[in-house]
């Protein structure tokens, strides 16, 4: 593993836009090419608003703190710019686009990657797609399926990882994909994450989750408690294990002091 | 025949959309050497069209296209037709190129500037009996045809000032006929140029199905952009027996400075089924106006539109299921997307009359705005008077949903692939209830020719 982080946040702080509060307030993360990050947190505490202030959601504005992604300024790229240079995330929701089907929209988006007057070949795109559908157990009809239209809750999240295994990001962020997954689906989609850091070991993840049995699976090398709006504790996988046994209570309170003074 | 033989003189007083282009001289021009039941169809026609005003938007049909501000009658000149047998080379390039994406037809009947100038059909379907000819054509070789049905069942003159108007002074057509039990393997493919700036254009089509026949049309019309505005008025009458199967799509795309209208009506029989798809892309103005009529139990009648807006194009569509007999069902869907200062205007009735029980009837206007300024109006309405139906209607106007363009963005695509991808998606959802292939690979085309501008 080298050691320039592909992700380096420092005292990051975003609201919502034109709101007053602050919702992350101060957030330093610096991930490795290759590592597993999990962040676990109270429901509220800023995870997904972290995801998507890293994606580039224009809902959200940054009011301090820097991001550099691959040595560029992250906040300085548009949302495309930042998925075409290597970011994903997997959303905690993801959205529904009627009438596109899932191979339409990733030949979308392996195509919008190339340069002006490049096209796509249409039969290593087919080649690729039938892999990684199979690599996630997907029938291959499922591609043709309008994008999260009437999906299942399983269905939506492996989705989101079809997508990751096609686009191949440096950095993926999963935004709770292992919530409203059964065991089963749990493990193939863990299986789809470890295969893709397998093929490519430089992929980064972030992974935000409320539970230890996700990190069974796709194993950490660095877990962060996150409590209104900042990392208030970092360590290994231990901190998960530790999580689990006495809840968030104790950081909480960690936390309050923290503000107090 | 003149008309002084059948019908007395009307009314003094000012009549409204008589012109310079648009008189008795045109009736009597085209009424010349016509069957006389022929020439009387189109005196009375004319009758019926100097009788009636012009539509005003005090009329709810009307109410947000106002003629008086959008069509100008006055500037009309007569269309110089079309030569005819023009050969195919002859073409402009534009029609050569849209009947060379779709050549494979059972039949074609093209016509330029109001005339057909070629008409095909499939030999062994000639030899079955079915009829694929130009209404001028047919006036003398299948007179007893037109004479039963050509704008006397389903669009008689009485139906508005422009059902009078084209009746009284249509130029050319294309009359399909399918006997009892015959089969077309292939759609029919009417395809309809214009090229004469500030022309006024007027022709129809009659597609009669007889009992237990499989048939399929596609009409298309297009032309050039023009700096004056240009005017066409068609008729398609779509007459489905018993047990009769018709599908039917029409797709225009007509360039700017035209001022489109069409009416369309199809009368549905007992058990029969009629399938259409109306796409509105082109025009700078363009009214449809659409019914379905299910006279007889088991008629089933299933409508797709499908329109896409821009510039500062006007679409006005009103459509109507008339429910006359019981058990008979019909659904309609209707979507559309108006970009920069577009507008369309739905409206849409169900209307069911006393006796038609067991009625199953459906109504959805859907229209995405991407932008601004574009705007529509969706007026869906239910009149019943039977108690034991199943209807619903429902419309809506949404814009583009920000979540969805960044979730797009967010893997890659930039915003305005981002939302060109939606608006596909969105009125690609009409296409998919329709089989695959011919038409709805067309309209795809067209549909994509637009987005990208
Ligand atoms: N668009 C928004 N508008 C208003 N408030 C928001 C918005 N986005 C986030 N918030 C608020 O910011 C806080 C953090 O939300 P966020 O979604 O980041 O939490 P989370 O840690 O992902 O929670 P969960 O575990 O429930 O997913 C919450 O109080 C939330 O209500
Ligand atoms: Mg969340």
């Amino acid at each position: 593993m080298s050691d320039a982080p592909i992700l380096r946040t420092a005292g990051l702080r975003a609201r919502v836009t034109e709101e007053e509060m602050e919702i992350l307030k101060g957030v330093d993360l610096a991930i490795r090419p290759g590592e597993i990050h999990a962040i676990m947190g109270p429901n509220g505490s800023g995870k997904s608003t972290l995801a998507k202030v890293l994606a580039g959601h224009p809902g959200y504005e940054v009011t301090g703190g820097s991001a550099f992604f691959d040595g560029q300024d992250l906040l300085e790229l548009e949302t495309d710019e930042r998925a075409r240079a290597g970011v994903f995330m997997a959303f905690q929701y993801p959205v529904a686009i009627p009438g596109v089907s899932i191979a339409n929209f990733l030949r979308t988006a392996l195509q919008a990657r190339l340069e002006d007057g490049e096209e796509l070949d249409l039969f290593d795109f087919q080649d690729i797609l039938l892999e990684r559908m199979e690599l996630l157990e997907m029938s291959p009809s499922f591609a043709e399926r309008a994008v999260n239209d009437g999906f299942s809750g399983g269905e939506k999240k492996r989705n989101e990882i079809l997508q990751m295994a096609v686009l191949e990001p440096s950095l993926a962020i999963m935004d709770e994909t292992d919530s409203g997954l059964d065991i089963d689906a749990l493990k193939v989609v863990a299986r789809g994450v470890n295969t893709l850091q397998e093929e490519r070991p430089a992929m980064a993840v972030l992974l935000i989750t409320h539970y230890q049995r996700l990190l069974n699976y796709i194993e950490p090398d660095f877990v962060h408690v996150i409590v209104d709006g900042r990392i208030v504790l970092s360590g290994g996988p231990e901190v998960a294990l530790s999580l689990e046994e006495g809840g968030y209570h104790e950081h909480r309170k960690l936390q309050s002091t923290v503000s107090a003074a | 025949m003149s008309r002084t033989s059948t019908l007395q003189a009307p009314a003094a007083g000012p009549l409204e959309g008589v012109t310079a282009t648009i008189n008795a001289a045109a009736v009597e021009r085209l009424a010349a050497g016509e069957p006389d039941w022929l020439a009387q169809r189109r005196w009375r026609a004319w009758e019926a069209y100097e009788r009636t005003p012009l539509p005003t938007t005090r009329l709810e049909e009307w109410r947000y296209t106002d003629l008086s501000r959008t069509l100008d009658l006055d500037a009309l000149r007569p269309a110089a037709p079309g030569p005819r047998g023009l050969s195919p080379d002859a073409w402009p390039a534009e029609l050569r190129q849209a009947m060379r994406e779709d050549w494979d037809a059972a039949g074609h009947i093209v016509e330029i500037d109001g005339r057909v100038v070629h008409t095909d059909l499939l030999p062994e379907l000639a030899a079955q009996g079915v009829v694929l000819a130009s209404l001028t054509d047919a006036v003398h070789t299948h007179e007893d045809l037109l004479r039963e049905h050509l704008a006397v069942e389903a669009i008689p003159p009485d139906q508005g000032k422009f059902s009078a108007l084209n009746a009284a002074l249509w130029t050319d057509g294309a009359v399909l006929f399918v006997p009892r039990n015959v089969t077309l393997p292939l759609p029919v493919r009417i395809t309809r140029w214009v090229s004469d700036p500030a022309a006024a254009y007027f022709t129809r089509t009659l597609v009669v199905g007889e009992g237990g026949s499989t048939l399929s049309v596609v009409e298309e019309c297009l032309s050039p952009s023009f700096g004056e505005q240009t005017f066409c008025l068609s008729a398609t009458e779509v007459l489905a027996d018993d047990n009769s199967a018709t599908h039917y799509a029409s797709l225009q795309r007509m360039g700017l400075g035209v001022f489109h209208m069409a009416l369309y009506r199809s009368l549905v029989g007992r058990d029969a089924r009629t399938d259409s798809l109306h796409v509105t892309l082109g025009a700078s103005t363009a009214r449809l106006d659409l019914n379905s009529e299910l006279g007889a139990p088991g008629a089933h009648s299933h409508i797709l539109g499908l329109y896409f807006g821009n510039e500062d194009q006007h679409f006005d569509h009103c459509t109507s299921q008339n429910h006359a007999a019981p058990h008979a069902t019909s659904d309609l869907l209707y979507k559309g997307a108006l970009d920069d200062a577009s507008g369309s205007v739905f409206r849409g009735i169900i209307r069911v009359a006393p006796g038609a029980q067991r009625t199953d009837a459906y109504q959805t206007n859907r229209n995405l705005l991407l932008s601004e300024e574009a705007s529509a109006h969706a007026l869906p309405n239910l009149e019943i008077e039977a108690d034991d139906v199943r209807c619903s209607h429902g419309a809506t106007v949404g814009q583009l949903e920000e979540e969805a363009l960044f979730y797009l963005q967010s893997r890659g695509l930039s915003r305005r692939r981002a939302e060109r991808l939606v608006v596909r998606g969105f009125l690609q959802d009409v296409l998919r209830r329709r089989p695959p292939g011919g038409v709805t690979e067309k309209v795809t085309r067209a549909i994509e020719e637009k987005l990208r501008g």
